[in-house]
């Protein structure tokens, strides 16, 4: 199939497309006028009935904590392929030296950028953090914060270079962690079957509205999407730098190398 | 300006359409289908706003200020995290077949061919 | 807020449309992350900050990062391709 034809082919599927779509845009609701019913109700009720003032957070740990269950899954089976993919080709080696490319210059790092990296990178970590603990307060929750946390780990590696990151970054406990936090989250959901609640039935005390301490079962929910998250992600980036180390031995196990 | 944010996201999801079917570089061809996921980014806060309205953070506010649609925000929170993981596999992707066929040109990747015929 | 929303859902559509345009890999990076941060200021003008904290750190901080260290990748397995044809004959 040409490239030619296959833009043709596009344009006349848009085309065809295009009354349909106009037609459907026609029937909306206008934009601003009103919000549905399910959003108006959880407005209303759940600052009363779970003390929480953030009420993304309720529906994402509370109201649609299943939803949130499938979500972690899904990026611990994504994380594990992406493992599985890199590491299987690449080997386990524990080299720490980035690959440097003939022929192109090494420029030394300038140190206003390791100044930089230096200072920011711990109050990032502090500011991650508090996203993390204020989930139900302010906005931000686990998954925000945990993003954050990741990509705090990335200034070390511009601050301090490829070996420097590997030596702060180990992958056991970013295993532990994810694994960890996907556990705590499912644990969450089993407990309450325990004194005889339904799954994920928010059975600790409510706490007090606008306090830290609101909404009972969400905040260990928060902490287990929280590291679950951050081990992730940075077992991604992890994985993802390991690509650019030196290789050190052939890449297929039994070749050879002229 | 009332149709102006689903007709946006119509033409996101149209124009990364067209990123994807005429790419020369793989890489190039997922960043593209970021470009088909800030659409519908863009459609669900669409249905989810109204005029005047507070976030549904009731901190500063009193509960019963009117607010916008959270559960639209909590849909767009998952549909984030799946289009970060979704793009870290496809590079992953993306640079083993690198590694096994030597080209990033979705024109000269062709599966089916026989061996020993030239591109 | 009636005029900054209309010009906010121009420029992600710009944006968007940058980001389709821009054929190099290389440069194709800065749009996205440019991308990810308009979305960003759209959402927040959408009353939804905490998918705006998320848009950030992922789109702007995590996304580019693995486009660049894909490329990376793909620029260091072209430079041994080379020197393996120059070894073989």
């Amino acid at each position: 199939m040409t490239p030619r034809l296959r833009l043709t082919l596009l344009g006349a599927a848009l085309a065809a497309l295009l009354p349909g779509t106009a037609a459907v845009i026609g029937r909306l609701p206008e934009f601003g006028a009103t919000i549905a019913t399910y959003g108006e109700r959880i407005n209303a009720i759940v600052p009363k009935e779970r003390h929480v003032a953030n009420m993304v957070s309720a529906i994402n740990f509370d109201l649609r904590g299943l939803d949130t269950l499938g979500e972690e899954f899904m990026l611990l089976a994504a994380i594990t392929g992406t493992v599985v993919l890199l590491r299987g080709r690449r080997g386990e080696d524990m080299t720490d030296r980035a690959m440097r490319l003939p022929g192109r210059a090494i420029l030394p790092r300038s140190e206003a950028v390791v100044l930089t990296c230096r200072l920011a990178g711990p109050l990032l970590m502090l500011f991650g953090l508090y996203i993390v603990v204020h989930a139900t307060v302010t906005p931000g929750g686990g998954f925000q914060g945990g993003v954050i946390l990741a990509s705090g780990t990335l200034l070390a590696y511009l601050g301090e270079g490829y070996s420097g990151w590997r030596d702060v970054v180990r992958s056991h406990w970013l295993d532990a962690m994810e694994g960890g936090g996907a556990l705590l989250f499912a644990l969450c959901g089993l407990a309450p079957m325990l004194v005889g609640a339904a799954f994920m039935q928010n059975v600790l005390p409510f706490g007090t509205f606008r306090d830290l301490y609101s909404g009972g079962l969400m905040l260990i929910e928060n902490l287990g999407v929280a590291l679950a998250v951050c081990g992730g992600f940075t077992q991604l980036f992890l994985e993802f730098l390991e690509e650019t180390r030196e290789a050190d031995g052939p890449d297929e196990p039994g070749e050879d190398t002229a | 300006m009332t149709w102006l944010p689903y007709a946006v996201a119509a033409w996101l999801f149209a124009a990364g359409l067209y990123g994807l079917a005429s790419s020369r570089n793989l890489i190039h061809l997922v960043g593209c289908l970021s470009v088909c996921q800030s659409a519908t980014y863009v459609l669900l806060l669409g249905l989810g706003y109204r005029w005047g309205s507070i976030a549904p953070i009731f901190y500063d506010h009193p509960p019963g200020t009117p607010a916008v649609d959270p559960v639209m925000q909590a849909l767009v929170l998952t549909d984030i995290v799946v289009g970060a993981t979704l793009t870290a596999l496809l590079l992953v992707l993306t640079v083993q077949i690198f590694k096994r066929s030597g080209t990033l040109d979705p024109e000269h990747l062709k599966p089916m061919r026989r061996k020993g015929d030239t591109r | 807020m009636s005029v900054i929303l209309p010009l906010l859902f121009l420029l992600t559509a710009a944006s968007g449309t940058a980001v389709v345009l821009i054929r190099d890999p290389a440069r194709q990076i800065f749009a996205i992350a440019g991308n990810g941060i308009v979305l960003a200021i759209l959402f927040t003008a959408l009353q939804a900050p905490d998918v705006a904290l998320s848009e950030i750190a992922v789109g702007a901080a995590a996304v580019p990062l693995l486009f660049l260290v894909a490329l990376m990748a793909v620029r260091a397995g072209k430079v041994e391709q080379a020197s393996d044809e120059g070894r073989e004959p």
